[in-house]
Parts: C-alpha cells; sequence; structure tokens
C-alpha cells in the first residue's frame, strides 16, 4: 500500500508534465491538423537557455540559484522557447500548411527538432546535467522528503502537481472564456470561416504555438531539478506528451492532459510495482506504453483520423 | 498465334517501346550502372571502400522509402526502424545461434516485414498520424534497444564473427558489389511498379483519395503494400549494413536515421525513382565538407550539419523545388508518351444475365443521429434502363447512392446485385463486382492525364497487374497493361474525349473533367453506374450532349442510376424516374407523369400554391 502511493505521487508528478505536452500538442492538432515534431525540443531549447542564463554550461549545485537571478533567466528561456516556435510556425509550418503539403511541416519540424538536440547537445556536452532548484523543498520534511504513512514522497512531486493542474485548467478556463479563447476555438471548428469573418488566424496560430510551449516549459522547469537533464529530456517529454495525445486520438485538450497524468502513473507503475514475484521493471517503462498507443492507432483508430474515403 | 509466335511478338514490343522510353538520362544511368562494379579495383585515394559500401546499402533503403514516400505519398518517419530490426534480428541470428549470413539477413528483412504489417494500419489514417505512428515507432525499436542491452549488446553492441556472403569472404568489396547488385535491382522494381498499374493507383490515391476509393482502388491494401515493401527492403539493407560494420551498435539507429533517409528521399526528389539514390549520395558529399571541418574546429557536428541541411532543403522545397533528379531532368526532357497504335479493347465477356432486374434496394434506411435520411426506400433497375432520382435537398438521394455503393452501411434493408445480397462488400468489391458511381464533387487527378485518370478506373478488372508481376515484367503483365489502355481509350472514346487522351487534367473544363470521371468509372466495365449531378453546371448545349452520352451508355446495356437536380436532362435520358421526398418514394413514373404528379410538386414546392 505504501509503495502505491509513492508510486501514484511520482507517477502523477511526472504525468503532470506529459499532460501539459499532450494538450500542447493535441490543441496544435486542432488547430492545424499537423502534429510539431519540434514541440518537445523547442521546450528543451528553452530550458537550456534558461540553464545557460543560471550558470553556464558548467554541471550545476543547488547553491546556484538565487531567486530574482532565476526569474531573469526563466523569462529568457521562455524568450527563446516561445520565439523560436512561432519561427518555426511562419517558417517551417504555415507555408506548408497553405499549400496543403503534409511532408513539407512533417520534414520541417523533424528537422528543427534535430537541429535544436544537436545544438544543444553540442553546447552541453556532458551526459547529464543538474537543474538548480530554486525553491527550498530540501527543507521541507526530510531533505526534500514528506512520510506519509510508510511511504517517501518527493515534496517537489506534490508542488508539480499543483502547478501543472494549474497551468492545464487556467489554460482550459481561458480557452472557454477568453476573446483569445474563442478566436482559438473558432479556428479549430473552421480555420477558413474564421479567416472570412476576420479572425487573424496566422497570428492567433503562431502565438498558439508558441504559448503551448511556454506553459510546457514551465512545467518542465517545476520538474527539472528532480532529476538529471540532458539534451534529449526535451525530446522525450514531446514523445511521452505525443504519445498520450494519441492515446486520446487528439481529443479535447483536457481529456489529453488526463491521459499524460494517466501515462506518468502507468510508467511509474510498470517500472516500480511487482505483483508477487512478478514484476515488469523499469526496461519496460518507456516501451510498453509507446507500443500499446502505436497499436491502439494502427488497428482502432478513430473515424476522424481515418483518411477520407467513399 | 503458337506460344512461340506470342513471346516473339511480345518481346518485339518491349525493344520497340524500350527504344522509344530511350533518353540520354537512360544512357548516363546505365553507364553509371556499368562502370560502378569497378570502383572498388581502382583504388582511389581517400575512398574507404567499406564507408563507401555502407553508403550505398542506406541508398537501397532510402530508394525503398521512395515507394513509400513518393509513390504512395505517406510521410514515414519510421524507415530507419526497419532497418534496426532488420540489423538486430539478423545480428543476434549471426551472433548468438550461429546462423550463415544468408538466411540470417533474408530472416531480418522478414522481421522487419512482419513489423510492416503490425504497425501498417496507421497508412489508413490521415498524413498527421501516419507521421506520428512511423515516429513512434521509430522512437519505440530505439529506446528498446536502449533498454534492453540483453539484445541490443549494450553501450558496446553486438561483435559479429566474420562470415562467408554468397561463397566468398565478405570483405567490403563484396558488400561493395552486392549493394551496387540490390541498389540496382531495388531500382528496376520500383521504377517498374511506379510506372504501372500499381504505381498508378498508389500516385491517385495520394492525389484525390475519395474520387480513386470510388472508382474502387483499395487504399488501405495499396498503401499497406507499398509501407511493407519499403520496411522489407530497409530491413534486407540494415541486416546487409550490420554484417559489413562487423558490430550492431544501438547508437547507430537513433530516430535520427529515419529522419536522414527521409531527407535523402527529398533532397533526391521522392517523384523520381533514383531520387532517395541521389540524394543519399548528396548527404554524404555534405558530409564529407562539412565532417573535416567540425574536426578542425572540435564541434561535435556531425548531426547538426544534416539537420541544417535538412531545414535549407524544407525551404527550397516550399519555394516549390522537387529535389535533384527532377531538377536535372529538366535538362533532359523525356518526350511525353503519345498515342500507342495497334492495340484493340476485348472486351469482357459477360457471364450470360439472368432475368430480372440488374439492381435491387430493399426497404433501405439511414439515420445520422436524430436525422432520418433515408426511410425505406426500395427500387429497381433493369439491364439497359435508365432511372433518375430526382427530389429536394435532402430528401436523401445522394445517401441513396452511398448505401448502394457501398461507402457506408445501411441502418436496414437490403441490395441486390443480380439476385445476390450485398452486405458486407464495401466498395471496392462492389465496384468490382460491377456497381460503380461517380462522385458529387468534381475532384480529379491534378498530375495525371485524362487516360490516366480512366486508368485508375481500370484497377478492379486486373488479374496479372499486381505489384510483384508488374515488377518482374511478366508477359501476362504486360498485355493486361495494354488491354487495360485499350479499354481505357474506349471509355475515353465512349464519352467523346478520345482527343483529349494525353492532356493532363487540370487543363480540362469542368464539364470536361465530369465525364473523365464518368468514363473512369465506365473503364471498370459496370453493369450498373450510378451517377451523382452529372449535369451540374453545365449550359444547354452541353446538356444534350450529356444526354447522349448517357444513351450510349445505355446502349451498352448498363443500367445507370441518375441522381439529377437538372430536370431538362431527366426529361431527355431518363426512362423512369423515381421522386424522392423525406427520405421516402413519394411518385414513380415516366416522365411526364411524375412532371404533373401534384404529390411531385408538393415535395418540391410545399403545400402553397404559385
Amino acid at each position: 500500500m505504501t509503495i502505491a502511493l509513492q508510486v501514484f505521487v511520482t507517477g502523477l508528478a511526472a504525468g503532470g508534465v506529459y499532460g501539459l505536452f499532450a494538450a500542447g500538442h493535441t490543441l496544435i492538432y486542432r488547430l492545424t491538423g499537423m502534429v510539431n515534431f519540434a514541440f518537445g525540443d523547442l521546450v528543451g531549447l528553452g530550458v537550456f537557455a534558461t540553464l545557460l542564463v543560471l550558470s553556464g554550461t558548467a554541471p550545476v549545485t543547488q547553491s546556484g540559484a538565487h531567486e530574482p537571478r532565476f526569474l531573469g533567466a526563466l523569462v529568457v528561456g521562455l524568450v527563446f522557447c516561445v520565439s523560436a516556435g512561432i519561427l518555426t510556425y511562419f517558417g517551417l509550418v504555415q507555408p506548408y500548411l497553405a499549400r496543403g503539403s503534409t511532408i513539407g511541416w512533417v520534414a520541417g519540424t523533424a528537422a528543427v527538432a534535430f537541429a535544436i538536440r544537436a545544438a544543444i547537445g553540442a553546447a552541453f556536452q556532458r551526459s547529464s546535467y543538474v537543474f538548480p532548484d530554486p525553491l527550498p523543498f530540501h527543507r521541507v520534511g526530510h531533505a526534500g522528503f514528506i512520510r506519509i504513512g510508510g511511504a517517501q514522497v518527493q515534496a517537489r512531486a506534490f508542488f508539480v502537481i499543483g502547478l501543472a493542474l494549474a497551468l492545464a485548467l487556467g489554460s482550459a478556463w481561458l480557452l472557454e472564456k477568453s476573446r483569445f479563447g474563442r478566436a482559438l476555438r473558432a479556428v479549430a471548428d473552421d480555420a477558413e470561416g474564421a479567416r472570412v469573418v476576420g479572425v487573424p488566424v496566422d497570428l492567433l496560430v503562431a502565438l498558439a504555438f508558441g504559448l503551448v510551449g511556454a506553459l510546457a516549459m514551465i512545467a518542465a522547469i517545476a520538474a527539472a531539478p528532480g532529476q538529471a537533464v540532458n539534451a534529449n529530456t526535451g525530446t522525450l517529454l514531446g514523445l511521452k506528451g505525443l504519445v498520450a495525445a494519441l492515446a486520446v486520438r487528439f481529443g479535447p485538450p483536457l481529456l489529453a492532459f488526463g491521459a499524460g497524468l494517466l501515462l506518468g502513473v502507468v510508467e511509474s507503475a510498470i517500472a516500480n510495482v511487482h505483483l508477487g514475484s512478478w514484476q515488469l521493471g523499469p526496461s519496460y517503462r518507456e516501451v510498453l506504453p509507446l507500443a500499446f498507443v502505436l497499436l491502439l492507432i494502427a488497428i482502432w483508430p478513430s473515424r476522424e483520423a481515418l483518411e477520407e474515403q467513399e | 498465334m503458337t506460344a512461340l509466335g506470342q513471346t516473339a511478338g511480345e518481346l518485339r514490343r518491349a525493344v520497340d517501346e524500350a527504344r522509344a522510353g530511350w533518353s540520354r538520362v537512360a544512357w548516363i544511368t546505365v553507364a553509371a550502372v556499368a562502370l560502378a562494379p569497378l570502383v572498388p579495383f581502382l583504388s582511389l585515394p581517400g575512398v574507404r571502400l567499406d564507408s563507401l559500401a555502407d553508403t550505398v546499402y542506406l541508398a537501397v533503403a532510402a530508394t525503398g522509402l521512395g515507394l513509400t514516400v513518393g509513390a504512395a505519398g505517406l510521410p514515414s518517419l519510421g524507415a530507419g526502424a526497419f532497418m534496426a530490426i532488420g540489423a538486430f534480428t539478423s545480428a543476434l541470428l549471426v551472433a548468438r545461434s550461429g546462423w550463415p549470413l544468408e538466411p540470417a539477413v533474408l530472416a531480418g528483412a522478414a522481421a522487419a516485414l512482419v513489423a510492416g504489417l503490425i504497425s501498417g494500419g496507421i497508412v489508413r489514417l490521415r498524413g498527421a498520424f501516419v507521421a506520428a505512428g512511423t515516429w513512434l515507432l521509430a522512437w519505440l525499436v530505439w529506446l528498446f534497444l536502449l533498454a534492453f542491452p540483453s539484445v541490443s549488446g549494450g553501450s558496446q553492441g553486438l561483435i559479429l564473427p566474420p562470415k562467408t556472403l554468397l561463397g566468398l569472404d565478405a570483405t567490403p568489396t563484396v558488400h561493395f558489389e552486392v549493394a551496387l547488385v540490390m541498389l540496382t535491382l531495388t531500382a528496376l522494381a520500383i521504377a517498374a511498379v511506379r510506372r504501372g498499374a500499381p504505381g498508378l493507383e498508389l500516385s491517385a490515391l495520394r492525389q484525390a483519395p475519395r474520387l480513386a476509393t470510388s472508382l474502387g482502388v483499395p487504399l488501405g491494401r495499396r498503401r499497406l503494400g507499398a509501407f511493407v515493401a519499403s520496411a522489407f527492403v530497409a530491413g534486407l539493407a540494415g541486416a546487409l549494413s550490420v554484417q559489413l560494420a562487423a558490430v550492431a551498435d544501438p547508437a547507430a539507429y537513433d530516430p535520427f536515421l529515419s529522419f536522414k533517409l527521409l531527407v535523402a528521399v527529398l533532397l533526391g526528389g521522392a517523384a523520381a525513382t533514383l531520387g532517395p539514390a541521389a540524394g543519399v549520395a548528396a548527404l554524404g558529399l555534405i558530409g564529407l565538407v562539412s565532417d573535416p571541418l567540425a574536426r578542425a574546429l572540435q564541434l561535435p557536428l556531425e548531426r547538426f550539419d544534416t539537420a541544417v541541411a535538412a531545414i535549407l532543403l524544407v525551404f527550397v522545397l516550399a519555394l516549390g523545388g522537387g529535389g535533384i533528379v527532377p531538377w536535372l531532368r529538366r535538362f533532359f526532357p523525356l518526350q511525353r508518351r503519345t498515342a500507342r497504335a495497334g492495340l484493340v479493347a476485348e472486351r469482357r465477356e459477360r457471364a450470360q444475365a439472368s432475368a430480372g432486374p440488374v439492381l435491387q434496394a430493399l426497404e433501405l434506411r439511414k439515420a445520422f443521429g436524430g436525422v432520418v435520411a433515408l426511410d425505406g426506400l426500395s427500387l429497381e433497375l433493369a439491364r439497359g434502363e435508365t432511372v433518375a432520382l430526382v427530389g429536394p435537398n435532402g430528401s436523401g438521394k445522394t445517401t441513396a447512392l452511398r448505401l448502394i455503393s457501398g461507402a457506408e452501411p445501411p441502418d436496414s434493408g437490403r441490395v441486390l446485385f443480380g439476385g445476390r445480397a450485398l452486405t458486407g462488400e464495401r466498395t471496392p468489391d462492389r465496384v468490382r463486382l460491377g456497381v460503380a458511381r461517380t462522385l458529387q464533387a468534381t475532384a480529379y487527378f491534378p498530375e495525371l492525364t485524362a487516360l490516366e485518370s480512366v486508368l485508375v478506373g481500370r484497377s478492379v478488372r486486373r488479374h496479372f497487374g499486381g505489384a510483384i508481376r508488374t515488377a518482374l515484367v511478366t508477359p501476362n503483365a504486360r498485355e493486361e497493361a495494354a488491354q487495360s489502355e485499350a479499354a481505357a481509350r474506349e471509355a475515353l472514346d465512349l464519352v467523346g474525349l478520345a482527343d483529349v487522351a494525353f492532356v493532363p487534367t487540370p487543363e480540362l473544363t469542368t464539364s470536361q473533367r465530369r465525364l473523365v470521371a464518368l468514363a473512369a468509372a465506365l473503364a471498370g466495365e459496370p453493369e450498373v453506374l450510378l451517377v451523382d449531378e452529372l449535369a451540374a453546371g453545365a449550359g444547354s448545349e452541353e446538356l444534350e450532349y450529356i444526354a447522349e452520352v448517357v444513351g450510349r451508355i445505355r446502349g451498352r446495356g448498363i443500367a445507370v442510376l441518375l441522381v439529377e437536380h437538372n430536370l431538362r436532362l431527366v426529361r431527355l435520358a431518363a426512362d423512369r424516374v423515381l421522386v424522392l421526398a423525406a427520405g421516402r418514394s413519394v411518385a414513380e413514373g415516366s416522365v411526364a407523369e411524375v412532371a404533373d404528379s401534384d404529390v411531385v410538386r408538393r415535395a418540391y414546392l410545399g403545400t402553397q400554391r404559385l
């Protein structure tokens, strides 16, 4: 029982981050009908830009972070992430969407993904980095761990879960109530129609491209000090988000967020839970959900996902 | 004609055609193929034979991917996964089970083929899902290799013992020659498939999937064929290249490999069979320049340069470029094919018609949510009869056609064709049986000529034109191709468009395109033709012409169901009229009878008197 709670909370914390990536993927798909393969790497770019401002390319210890400087670095990272997202949209996505060419945006966003990964890898050549922690979690409980029943749970996990939930629900509320959100929903329903009645479709979609990156990046940074980060971190988070979004076939963003939470818990359970002597173990943590979702869309696709046929 | 005479005639025709299609490009290609095997014996300075052979294997995989990306138009980001599957399957069999090389390589390719079949369901999906699914596959395979060092040999990889290949020590020279043979054979097979009927159908599915499937081309099966063939070729190339490297290293199969293959295909030109190989060569040349530069500057650039090259590439694509080979081709214009003489269509002998109606619909019902689109419609069509289905918008006409053609299953009711109930058959099966349909939309194939568009409709009458026979250019396949062309020309003739056979479809008028679509449906030799809104937007002269065409079709003994808003065409062409209102048949009879009917007037104009 105690291990179950530990697995659950740790999984939810990872899943909260996946969920924001999933919601971002699904929102972009609903706006444009495309998948941004560079999503994770664009967020990675923001995370490493933050790290670069904070402490250069040296391996980092906890002491590196002071709050004002951290906020400055975070803003720099966000600016990088958002503007790179917007540039990607205008440079490599919009021209192809306008021409109805799928292969163009697929190759374009994948190219951005690998270029960013290569650039981060070139600047940060160690196999892993420790992200500085601006919040004094190590002072909470026993050196950052809270004891619930017999379970040891990282205090940070609760913070990440709360932050991810707040970001997801907040942006869902904005999508529902704000003018910007209404306009986005109009584009998702009928981009041509929205364009005809004067909605600046390209500008809105470009902003959405940037903003979903910013949301995901805040969650990724909140979770980052908990584990080692490297050039693959962003890529893998984007991949997990895509897995969750595909599991709900690019359904409503909140549903995709839920799928992300579930993915986090499932991964955590695969890695840690054993039933009697039977256990899957950490090796299966990433491959099993991936294989499951791939088979799911291959064998049992939704009607909307099918190519238009007679 | 004796069998020998037939073969001789066949050969002569093949030679004639080859001569007609021969160009400077062909000369250059043949020269390159003839000279390339000599490279290992020239001892060129600075050329490492093993990396050269590896590049040729990569070109083989890219050429295979060209079928998926270029012909089928599927944005695959997973080709490297199939190379990895082929590589590790064969490596495990050689290193752990002590298999000889040749069966291990074949097993590797077979494993890639099976993986292609398992994941191949995604080819039915929209482009975004295909790209996402293949991206997942690429990551899945790589993460699997990282997570299971017991399979992949961990960071050291699997060390492979030296083996013999085809009885020779597997030196880089032997690998190079084997790779060249594979590249040549793969390119020849893919070129034949792309020029033949399967390639035409793949390209039709890529350009206008709805139109192609309505003509009976099975979307899932055709695309799966291309996807799986690419997977097999990639698996084969992967299995051989890993033996050349003598170590199976998981790091070499990260998803970047898949991306690199896609970039090679696009860089060289997806539209050309040799494009992908040219793309691999171009990436290799870029690497020759940038790698020493990166070493000199001490930058880990080996990936960055490909990624940057890729970004430049997509900008080039955005400006409308089609890649290296299509660009080169502009300097070697190939003459457009014109008429092929001396072909006579062999009309298919139909099974002798049984008496009674050829098509019956019984009590068809269909509701969409709460809206009842069709509420118990029954109708009958006799051979050589033209029946018009008229009614106001939303009365269920198009729904009736969709149910009869198998585009959608009815909620209840049955469709009988020649007395046989059609239930599980989807559109392609029904077209093959003899129930064809034209679409209301004026979709067309923008890259095909009129004749090629009509040929797409022949797909349901292919017996010997499958991908494998087409690739091997068997006599049967060639003969059938000639017959298909003759039948397509006859169909074009029937609608009076014989003289625009070689005109690209975008240059035709809207009503000509509509007639091309009609001819495409006719090319499948239907017994029942369902025609949706043939006269939409036609002027009065065109209308009379269309009525004449419908008359000619009827003269062939084909039963025609005409869904039509234009009552003048109905008057000119139909034997019988069925009036639909709110999903039910409200009147039936000759044109004159129905035109006078009160019920009809009410259905169209409401109860108010004019």
